[in-house]
């Protein structure tokens, strides 16, 4: 088992090691000062943790975990040796990482709140977008002569980026959560309609020849042929929109919200409080990098079937 | 057979039968014409093979019967009902692409059989999906989806789904075309036993290019013909069943209807390239 760990990996425990020693034994610098470091030590500690169990369930990937968090430590010294103890850079502008991960530890009940409301209103937008693009585009994909209509249509609208909705949702729309949705929803709904369309089209002639001979209704050929069929594509589509339910929801917050993820990112900008900047920031990577895993694992379970082995 | 034998003059027994079938292509600006004149009468529980090189229609012809394609003239009856369209009264083997994807193996026959059109329980269905991966051998690989087979064992599973239905004909498009020598001879062994037995004793329409394999499998062999398509000859192929390959190949009689049928099929391969040339030589 020794083998099959990277010496680097040692590396990683040093460089954490050291962070920690450095932030314990050399004062901050005066306007870097965070009070309390015990969240900055904590993440510390977790990132060990995290990578130890990164080489134990992952031992076919452990050089890839081992460089992985050999960028992440390596990063995180130089941010505490740098800004945190030398102050190289303006402090206010830009913190060292104790006083930011002190941020989560004060601020923990808002960040929460928020992170649960920004996503329950992405999560409702992103679900509309796939259940009506789904079926419509698997409906338009098989009629040639609705195609020929909505792919110059889905063409012209499908670039626009949906915030220039929001005046609108703001006005017509009675709440703030239901004009995110909506934003969202555009947003969504066509990378999601036009990959399903190409998914359509992506079907082999053969498979589809092979499911007539079995004289399937039209319902079935779109349920047991199509869908599966226009699987791949559709989840490529539906990662764009993913992406762009993230881009619309935090936008639309710095604008207009009172609560979630974009707004406390724009409220502490007012304030010049960069630090709680940065760790709002830092939050939102989090969730992207918590969903991406879902939606990956969910994909992989979706299209095991296109695995070779 | 000639062209104008109308619908009560067909023998009691023929379970195929096409007349006067034509099929084109294209605009009259540019007509192709694939399928010209083809009258054949398929008697019921024959195998019959259509042969012929490359563009002679052989395929268009599994493509009216299975109903994927609407001939332009003509008529296909199976059991004197004439063609309206696809169904699972006809099972049909391609020669890849029969199977999908996002099914395994045992799901794929499943489907097969829910569509055969029966009140079956889920349980009958899976028993009978079952049965049939066994008896080509699959038993194994009942959860495997067909990416992660090979070419022969994806052609298996096929050929169980097309049994399975137990149709009124199977229709076989090159089935072992995209396969292996070795597999090939594995897989026709394999349809000849399955075939040879009960229900399963069907008819079947097999389209190959292979004049060995038309000769191992066949009651009758139709000799087609390019541009246009059209059926030159019918041979009766007269060996006993069940045949075996090694006895077969070494006699008199196999050897000359293998050489009559490659001097048919070369006679018209020559005649095409000379054809050929001549348009070239024209156009320049």
């Amino acid at each position: 088992m020794t083998e099959e760990i990277p010496r680097t990996a040692i590396a990683v425990y040093l460089l954490l090691a050291a962070a920690l020693a450095v932030q314990v034994l050399v004062p901050d610098a005066p306007r870097q000062a965070a009070g309390d470091a015990s969240a900055f030590l904590s993440v510390l500690v977790l990132l060990a943790i995290l990578f130890t169990a990164g080489l134990v369930f992952h031992k076919k990937n452990a050089r890839a975990v081992t460089d992985l968090f050999l960028v992440i430590a390596v990063f995180l010294v130089l941010w505490e040796v740098l800004l945190g103890k030398l102050s190289l850079l303006d402090p206010l502008l830009f913190p060292g990482p104790a006083k930011v991960f002190q941020v989560f530890a004060s601020d923990w009940q808002l960040m929460l709140y928020g992170a649960v409301g920004s996503l329950g209103i992405m999560v409702t937008g992103y679900f509309f977008a796939l259940a009506i693009a789904i079926p419509l585009g698997l409906y338009i994909g098989w009629r040639r002569r609705l195609y020929d209509v909505a792919y110059p249509i889905a063409k012209a609208v499908s670039p626009i980026p949906p915030t220039v909705y929001l005046p609108y949702a703001i006005v017509l729309l009675p709440t703030f959560a239901a004009s995110s949705v909506f934003l969202i929803f555009i947003g969504a709904f066509w990378p999601i309609l036009v990959g399903t369309i190409y998914g359509v089209f992506a079907v082999d002639h053969r498979i589809i020849n092979s499911a007539r001979t079995l004289g399937l209704s039209d319902h079935q050929m779109v349920r047991r042929i199509l869908l599966p069929g226009a699987m791949p594509s559709i989840f490529s589509g539906a990662m764009i929109a993913l992406i762009m339910s993230f881009i619309s929801i935090t936008v639309a917050e710095m604008i207009a919200a009172t609560s979630g993820l974009g707004w406390y990112i724009e409220y502490n900008h007012q304030f010049a409080n960069y630090e709680k900047v940065i760790a709002g920031m830092i939050l939102i990577a989090l969730v992207v990098i918590a969903v991406m895993f879902l939606f990956d694992r969910i994909q992989q379970h979706c299209l095991r079937w296109q695995q070779s082995e | 057979m000639r062209p104008e034998r109308s619908h009560k003059e067909v023998p009691i027994l023929a379970t195929i039968t096409f007349s006067n079938l034509c099929m084109q292509y294209g605009n009259n600006g540019s007509r192709y014409t694939a399928l010209s004149e083809v009258n054949l009468d398929i008697r019921d529980g024959d195998f019959i093979s259509l042969i012929g090189p490359s563009g002679c229609g052989k395929s268009t012809i599994i493509d009216i019967v299975s109903g994927l394609k609407v001939p332009t003239a003509g008529t296909v009856l199976i059991d004197r009902e004439p063609v309206s369209g696809p169904g699972p009264d006809r099972g049909t083997v391609f020669q890849d692409y029969s199977l999908f994807p996002w099914m395994t193996a045992f799901e794929n026959i499943c489907f097969a059989i829910e569509h055969t059109g029966g009140s079956h329980t889920k349980a009958e269905i899976g028993k009978r999906a079952e049965e049939y991966l066994n008896l080509v051998g699959l038993g194994k690989f009942r959860n495997a989806y067909p990416n992660t087979l090979s070419g022969g064992m994806r052609q298996r599973v096929s050929i169980a789904r097309m049994f399975s239905m137990n149709p009124k004909v199977f229709l076989m498009d090159e089935p072992f075309g995209a396969l292996d020598s070795l597999n090939r001879i594995y897989m026709q062994d394999l349809l000849l036993n399955l075939w040879s037995e009960g229900e399963r004793h069907k008819t079947v329409l097999f389209v190959t290019h292979d004049v060995d394999e038309a000769l191992l499998l066949s009651d009758r062999i139709a000799v087609m013909t390019p541009s246009p398509g059209r059926i030159k000859e019918v041979i009766d192929v007269p060996f006993s069943r069940p045949r075996c390959r090694k006895s077969l190949g070494a006699t008199a009689e196999y050897l000359a209807l293998k050489s009559h049928l490659l001097s048919v099929l070369y006679c018209e391969m020559m005649g095409e390239i000379e054809h050929q040339t001549q348009n070239f030589r024209g156009m320049a």
